[in-house]
């Protein structure tokens, strides 16, 4: 029996992989599992190969995991289009479709133990037709995982309610037969998930672009204007649907300017807004940014992160656009940026987006990734009564009689009135200006108003509660990662701890500004580390050096896109530094002169 | 409470050079804007950047100069959001049909209820006097010291071609007119536009300048242009850079609702009293 068990599965389009997919993940979350699944696609627009990696586990799942425990391919050449996606090793289960032929294509791997399934012909037997595959290798799993299966066939029928008797009755014949032979060919004992208890009140089911824009109208987002993009554009897809019902309003707009300048004007008049985009949509965007920077309009703008430069990897994750996020706008324009690091945390962190924006009347970049926005995670309910929804600062009364937008206080932060609040009136503008909006070349106005703009900031260096810390709290070993890379350096330091490495991980979801206070402290007991990301450059490691004194053993673990990064990997360098200490604990014999 | 045009005019001081023909544009503006009789606080003022595109910083009310270009999309951000302002955006030739021109044909087509006002100089006034797109074929500026190799665009037919609902061509040099056109797209229920002839005395070509215009120019009304006919409209657009003609090319007799009428009507059918934002997030629920 095991606890944790990943399965990964290809076949051709109209094979109904993902929704076979789809199908387990459900059945495993209302039995009590936990579950997290990526879907890939060939490169046709429509009706191509496709696949899922899924990962179930009894327990809080941090990452998608790598390596199959349990690979289904229900034809060799569409399988073998996933290579990176689908990775078979030595502890892999490798079930095919038996017509085939024995042999296996598996170039310099031999899995731990092959079964040749007849799922065509199960198919074409029991329900007259090869396109009942899928349904067959949901009787087969569901007989060797030891899935309910009540719950799996519940799926079934639901999904073919609608069609005809006769093709309900065929996929129940399907499924039924892929049972039977799973039950007459059992796998190994550790193929099997160990019993789990139902959870109290019903799991959820979302991806994290789902997340980002339900968790925009929890914080109270009125209105929405974008450009197709993916991977992003699920965002304005849900928002469509919703955003409606609640009072507001989308707009798909002619390009990525339009989108964010409509987002502008909305914000101006006093609404909640944002945009979403990804890669060559977010180059479009820096100048809009820059005039919400400089004029002190709140928006958030997502960026849904994907490989680059240009058109670059489109389907695929990377982090690659921190430098962009922190630094793309002209002039010192200072703007938050917030990560997220799982679905469920892109609720939070989304919310926190517009406090923050709303608060400090400032863009907000909260920079999403391919990996996090597509993928389904089974979480625990969240209870939206827990988060606390800003609003802008309003004049007052007495503000109003000789109002001045750009007022320099204390904080920074000045009132902001709406068009249609009397008195209120003023000239927003991207050139620079004076408390009363009017424009100026003033030297000292600049001055006075970039340290203002970047003043207002400065409280949220201190939000600790915008980082998280696991691990050992003085451990010698520390490594930093950021969004969907923090769950594989989560479950690295969960596995090093159990070896009794002592170490421990940060994980900032504020990017930017740096919070040098944050990073001294965790680093204080550091001698060596890892700040892991998926980057060429590594870009985090880099801007962090550029606020930050570091241990000088911290070292960057990046690598592109599309390459991911595994717990494997993290755990190999921990080690060796672990190794590298020992060695300097021995002293070293003087070498004599002979 | 009835308001003066005195009432629309801001504090500050305009920079522009003696003679600039958007000294006039803006005093139109003021005499409109207290004709329709809205409290400044009602109305919101968007432009890109040029020297044209100061002009709501001279304008009493919630004003935004804005970006190059950018003009018309945050001006549809904020009509959508708050249909009940009235929303006027300025800017230069440069501003709309350069670096802005895409933006041009979707506010057209997405007809929200603005009223864009272009100061067409034939020239980048604001960056010392490079060509524009309205510049005529052979215009010799200091980036096109040989003169240039383009037509022009034309910003009435571009406009028309799109399928613009009320489009209309003014100068200073007739202020009433000028102003009566200003009042008739604040009062169209639509995407309204108005090509300005404004001059630009610095760089300008000496065949623009006012003087020019008050010999040349010629009333669509007094030629008896019937303003509902959009293909005779066309004809007469055509002429542009040729002839100057002023008044109102074409005004739809029967315009359909504006797209933030058609936003509210949709809000409207779709707004769930009962909805509540905190629990948006139940849909994840596994049933
Ligand atoms: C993105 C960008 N590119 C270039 C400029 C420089 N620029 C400012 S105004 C302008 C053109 C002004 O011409 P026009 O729009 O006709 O306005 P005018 O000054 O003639 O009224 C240019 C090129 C800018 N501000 N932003
Ligand atoms: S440069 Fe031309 S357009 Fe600009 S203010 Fe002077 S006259 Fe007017
Ligand atoms: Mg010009």
């Amino acid at each position: 029996m095991t606890t944790d068990l990943v399965i990964g599965m290809a076949g051709a389009g109209g094979d109904g992989v993902i929704a076979a997919g789809e199908a387990l993940m459900t059945a495993a979350a209302r039995s009590g599992y936990r579950a997290m699944m990526t879907k890939s696609y060939g490169p046709q627009i429509r009706g191509g190969e496709s696949s899922f990696h899924l990962r179930i586990a009894t327990g809080e799942i941090f990452n998608a995991g790598t390596m199959l425990d349990i690979a289904v391919a229900l034809n060799w050449d569409d399988f073998l289009r996933f290579g990176a996606e689908l990775p078979v090793g030595g502890r892999t289960t490798v079930v095919h479709d038996g017509a085939e032929g024995a042999a296996l294509p598996l170039e310099g791997v031999s899995p731990a133990d092959a079964v040749a399934a007849p799922i065509a012909e199960m198919a074409r037997t029991s329900a007259g037709t090869e396109k009942a595959k899928n349904t067959v290798v949901l009787g087969l799993l569901a007989g060797w995982l030891g899935l309910s299966a009540d719950s799996l066939l519940a799926g079934v029928r639901k999904r073919f309610a609608r069609k005809s008797p006769e093709v309900l009755a065929g996929n129940e014949r399907a499924f039924a037969a892929g049972l039977a032979f799973a039950q007459a060919h059992p796998l190994r004992t550790d193929r099997r998930l160990c019993e789990t208890a139902p959870p109290p009140s019903p799991r959820w089911l979302v991806d994290g672009n789902e997340m980002c824009a339900a968790a925009a109208l929890v914080a109270g987002c009125e209105f929405f204007g974008g450009y197709p993009i993916t991977p992003s554009s699920e965002i304005m897809h849900f928002l469509g649907r919703e955003i409606w019902r609640h009072g507001g309003t989308v707009l798909q707009a002619e390009d990525e300017i339009a989108g964010i300048g409509a987002v502008i004007g909305a914000s101006f008049a006093g609404r909640k807004a944002m945009t979403a985009t990804s890669g060559p949509g977010m180059s479009l965007k820096s100048e809009m940014l820059g005039l919400a920077t400089i004029a002190e309009v709140p928006l958030v703008c997502v960026n849904v992160q994907r490989g680059g430069p240009s058109t670059g990897l489109p389907t695929k994750s990377e982090q690659s656009d921190l430098f962009q996020a922190a630094f793309s706008a002209h002039g010192d324009a200072v703007r938050p940026v917030l990560a997220p690091i799982s679905v469920a945390d892109t609720c939070r962190i989304t919310i926190e987006a517009f406090n923050i924006a709303e608060q400090f009347q400032t863009p907000v970049i909260l920079l999403s990734d391919a990996d996090i926005a597509q993928r389904k995670e089974v979480i625990d309910p969240i209870d939206p009564r827990a988060f606390t929804i800003v609003d802008r600062r309003l004049p007052n009364e007495r503000e109003l009689e000789h109002y001045a937008r750009f007022q320099i206080t204390e904080s920074g932060v000045s009132p902001i009135s709406y068009p249609g609040l009397e008195g209120g009136n003023f000239l927003a503008s991207g050139i620079e200006h004076n408390e009363r909006g009017a424009p100026t070349a003033s030297g000292e106005v600049h001055a006075q108003m970039n340290e203002k703009r970047i003043r207002k900031l400065a409280p949220l260096k201190a939000r600790r509660d915008l980082f998280s810390i696991e691990g050992d709290r003085d451990a010698p070993i520390g490594l930093v990662s950021w969004g969907s890379v923090a769950g594989v350096a989560s479950e690295a330091t969960a596995v090093a701890r159990r070896e009794g490495i002592q170490m421990k991980l940060l994980v900032p979801r504020l990017l930017y500004p740096i919070s040098e206070e944050v990073y001294e402290d965790f680093f204080a007991s550091v001698r060596a580390g890892l700040v892991i990301e998926q980057s060429h450059q590594g870009q985090l490691f880099r801007i962090i050096r550029m606020f930050v004194d570091v241990p000088r053993g911290l070292e960057s673990l990046a690598r592109s896109g599309s390459n991911p990064i595994t717990v494997h990997d993290v755990l190999d360098r921990v080690r060796q530094m672990v190794v590298a200490f020992q060695r300097q604990r021995v002293p070293q014999e003087e070498p004599t002169l002979g | 409470m009835a308001y003066t045009p005195q009432d629309y005019k801001s504090e500050l001081k305009p920079i522009w050079c003696p003679g600039c023909g958007d000294y006039g544009v803006v005093q139109a503006i003021y005499r409109a804007l207290a004709t329709i009789g809205r409290p400044p606080h009602e109305i919101a003022f968007v432009s890109g950047i040029g020297c044209s595109s100061r002009i709501p910083g001279y304008t009493t009310a919630y004003g935004f100069n804005s970006v190059h270009g950018r003009a018309l999309p945050i001006a549809q951000g904020i009509k959508i959001a708050r249909p009940e302002l009235l929303v006027l955006v300025a800017g230069g030739d440069g501003d709309g049909f350069s670096i802005g021109g895409g933006h041009v044909a979707h506010a057209i087509r997405r007809n929200v209820d603005l009223t864009y006002i272009v100061m067409d100089n034939q020239v980048y006034g604001l960056t010392k006097g490079q060509l524009s797109p309205t510049s005529p074929r052979g215009f010799r500026t200091v980036s096109s010291p040989e003169g240039s190799l383009e037509d022009p665009v034309n910003p009435l037919m571009y406009v028309l071609g799109y399928g613009g609902r009320f489009v209309a061509q003014g100068t200073p040099a007739d202020l009433s007119g000028l102003t009566q056109l200003v009042v008739e797209g604040l009062r169209y229920p639509g995407f309204a536009f108005i090509n300005v002839q404004s001059p630009c005395v610095t760089y300008g070509s000496p065949d623009a300048q006012l003087k020019a215009h008050k010999s040349s120019m010629k009333n669509l009304a007094s030629l008896g242009h019937d303003e509902g006919n959009r293909l005779r409209a066309m004809e007469l657009a055509a002429e542009y850079g040729r002839s100057l003609y002023t008044g109102i090319f074409y005004r739809d007799p029967e315009p359909p609702p504006a797209y933030e009428a058609l936003v509210a009507e949709r809000r409207r059918a779709l707004t769930d009293p009962g909805a509540s934002r905190e629990r948006v997030l139940e849909k994840f629920a596994l049933r």
